[in-house]
């Protein structure tokens, strides 16, 4: 059935309780061959227990957002195996959505924390994705589409993508030339960032050039197959300078094909005015946005279903520069990667990095799971 | 990968997905994944005109594009590593210009009848007499052809020149040709656009008589799906039987030398071959034993055809 309706009726869930963020460690994002999954965990764990004022001793839950992990490493069972990482072995378990696993994770903590349940959580995000061949890390991040009605035509997550630009471009007239305005900026925020993959610049000719993979995408419009671990402490015991001031998700149809409209993605759109409510603030009070550029395309969908942009005109925002609102200043999943699972808890690890260097209250972070089927949005605050 | 019980369900579900649609995104995966054909899969999102939107293979690019009509035909798809021949829906974009809707108020728009089968199995007879009995709905398309004119030719021949056919062909009028050599000249043999697209004009089906070069021909052109294409066989149990049947005919129809008897009967025995291994290229296989029990077969579809439309 085709979704023709955008109006969810779920009611608002308005966060009960202050979570701060406690403590935030990452490594940094790209080919770890020598690394394994569980030495990717433990280097960001390690970082993320430096920098907050608790201990290993006061975590109380582990959350794991990982997607792929029984694919390329032949690991499952992520909880437990976390969970020893600590010398007290807390309870654990494991959250899956697909390339929106990271920040589904940190909404699942929040329910824990609201409730009572915890009191401080360690919240891990990580994938390792360059061990196996890339034909094979394509079968298994088409497992984030409909297996029955996309997959069986032989398309792949960059043809998805393909299908919803070259829908963007019919509607609204976006050309080759402006999409490749995304990539370079990306890549030229990444130059700053020591933990992103890529950090070389890139002109928008280099992508326009580059190879098609899915046409009209090319090689530079697309993140890479990255590895990496995000780990975020999240507690409503240890007060820290920022606290999640909104944490909310919601769900489309998982097919592309039970879409009314490839231009635009109605689960960031549900999500974001929930989040705004939650928070209780102006869209234009938000300073930083991490957004999930999965493909460039997607990058410029966001901007307007976050509604910073209208309809046709999200590519303005990388037109020119806006000194009160930064876009994926870390490089976005383009230049810094996209290990799927930890991309979620980055993001927001990022924003609290953004907000400390710019004084500024709010900073926001999308992170959706295949082509938005589910979407999570948190917004930061600086108190 | 997609497993063979993923595959079966959905297989279950394609008969939903034979029909037309219109391309809503297209796009081109130049690296499909593990298990597909290494080829660049061209893939396009596409409401079928029962409102469900599906993604399927198209066959080609060439005039697709967002807006533009496809029609369904069953293609391979790929073969599993357990040997599993997997077929899936793939869609065609029209390329043939759309007839307007008003002349045709009894027909399929765009449909064409062909009548294929070796040399003396009687497929002028049976179109002949088709076209007399459902004069009303179809219409023989007169044949291009480079060969002499003969005895017992009638009007379903149009005799040129070996230059005015080749003119005609770099004109592209000619959508369909074939050589079928003699033992002293080529003969070439094709079909104009124009003349079938003036016969829908008239509200009519086009009857063509073919053979695998010019069937596939008119399968490129106008698409596999606007072709209803019937495989015509003498009677007899063996190649042999039937190839003998069919000497006794063109024997006794007096039209033919004893070379020229020998060289069709050569032809004939790749035409029945070709019926078996070009399946794909035939809707029906009739046997004609009977000549007014094949005249009514084929006249039952005419009126199906009329009375769907």
């Amino acid at each position: 059935m085709v979704s023709t309706c955008t109006v969810k009726l779920n009611k608002l869930f308005i966060m009960e309780k202050a979570i701060y963020i406690a403590g935030t460690g990452m490594t940094p994002f790209g080919e770890w061959w020598d690394k394994s999954i569980r030495e990717l965990m433990d280097e960001a764990v390690e970082k993320a227990l430096e920098s907050a004022e608790c201990n290993a001793l006061d975590i109380d839950t582990i959350i794991v957002a990982n997607m792929l992990a029984e694919s390329t490493s032949n690991q499952a069972h992520l909880g437990p195996l976390a969970a020893n990482l600590l010398p007290h072995a807390p309870p654990a378990l494991r959250v899956e959505s697909a390339c929106a696993s990271g920040a589904i994770a940190m909404h699942t903590a929040c329910g824990l924390l609201e409730s009572g349940r915890s009191e401080t959580i360690l919240v891990i995000g990580v994938e390792k994705m360059t061990d196996i061949a890339p034909s094979d890390i394509s079968t298994a991040l088409m497992g984030a589409a409909d297996a029955e009605k996309d997959a069986p035509c032989g398309l792949t997550f960059p043809g998805i993508f393909g299908l919803v630009a070259s829908s963007y471009m019919n509607e609204y007239g976006l050309t080759r030339e402006d999409l490749s305005l995304v990539s370079s900026r990306h890549h030229a925020n990444a130059a700053k960032n020591p933990y992103a993959q890529f950090r070389n610049q890139v002109t928008p000719e280099n992508v326009t050039n580059s190879t098609k993979v899915a046409d009209p995408l090319r090689m530079l419009d697309c993140s890479p197959i990255s590895d990496g671990a995000a780990a975020c402490i999240l507690s409503t015991k240890f007060a820290s300078s920022f606290r999640l001031a909104a944490s909310q998700i919601a769900t489309d149809s998982v097919s592309i094909t039970d879409r009314a409209s490839l231009t635009s993605f109605p689960a960031t759109k549900d999500a974001m005015s929930k989040a705004l409510k939650e928070a209780e603030i102006e869209r234009d009070e938000i300073n930083h946005i991490e957004i999930h550029d999965c493909f460039s395309i997607a990058a410029v969908i966001n901007v307007e279903d976050l509604g910073f942009a209208e309809a046709g005109k999200g590519i303005n925002a990388y037109k020119k520069e806006n000194s009160s609102l930064t876009i994926n200043a870390s490089g976005g999943l383009k230049a810094c990667g996209h290990p799927v699972g930890a991309t979620g808890v980055k993001q927001i690890i990022d924003s609290v990095k953004q907000l400390h260097t710019s004084k500024k209250q709010f900073a926001l972070t999308q992170n959706f799971g295949g082509a938005c089927a589910s979407c999570a949005i948190h917004i930061i605050e600086q108190v | 990968m997609t497993n063979p019980p993923t595959q079966h369900r959905a297989q279950k579900k394609l008969r939903n997905n034979m029909q037309e649609g219109t391309i809503l995104a297209i796009t081109t995966v130049s690296h499909p994944p593990a298990g597909f054909n290494k080829a660049p899969r061209n893939i396009a999102l596409i409401k079928l005109n029962n409102g469900t939107r599906v993604l399927g293979c198209l066959t080609t690019m060439d005039s697709a594009a967002i807006g533009k009509t496809v029609r369904p035909r069953m293609q391979l798809q790929r073969v599993m590593e357990t040997g599993l021949r997997i077929y899936d829906v793939s869609y065609e974009p029209v390329l043939m210009k759309e007839v307007k809707q008003e002349s045709l108020d009894h027909v399929f728009p765009g449909y064409i009848i062909a009548l294929s089968g070796p040399s003396g199995v009687g497929k002028s007879t049976v179109s002949s007499l088709l076209v007399r009995t459902a004069s009303e709905y179809v219409e023989r398309v007169p044949i291009i052809t480079t060969r002499k004119g003969m005895q017992g030719d009638n009007e379903e021949y149009i005799h040129v020149t070996n230059t005015e056919f080749k003119e005609m062909c770099d004109r592209g009028e000619v959508v369909a040709c074939t050589n079928i050599p003699d033992r002293n000249v080529q003969r070439q043999y094709g079909y104009k656009a124009k003349d079938i697209e003036s016969i829908w004009t008239k509200g009519k089906i086009p009857v063509v008589v073919t053979e695998e070069h010019l069937l596939q021909g008119l399968s490129d052109h106008f698409g596999r799906r606007s072709l209803l294409s019937f495989g015509l066989l003498p009677p007899g149990e063996s190649k042999r039987a039937m190839l003998s049947q069919l000497l006794h005919r063109l024997r006794k129809r007096n039209r033919d030398t004893k070379e020229s008897i020998e060289d069709r009967i050569k032809n004939a025995e790749k035409d029945i071959d070709c019926l078996r291994e070009r399946n794909d290229l035939f809707d029906h296989i009739l046997v004609n034993e009977h000549l007014e029990s094949v005249i009514d077969t084929l006249v039952g579809h005419v009126m199906n055809t009329a009375k769907t439309k």
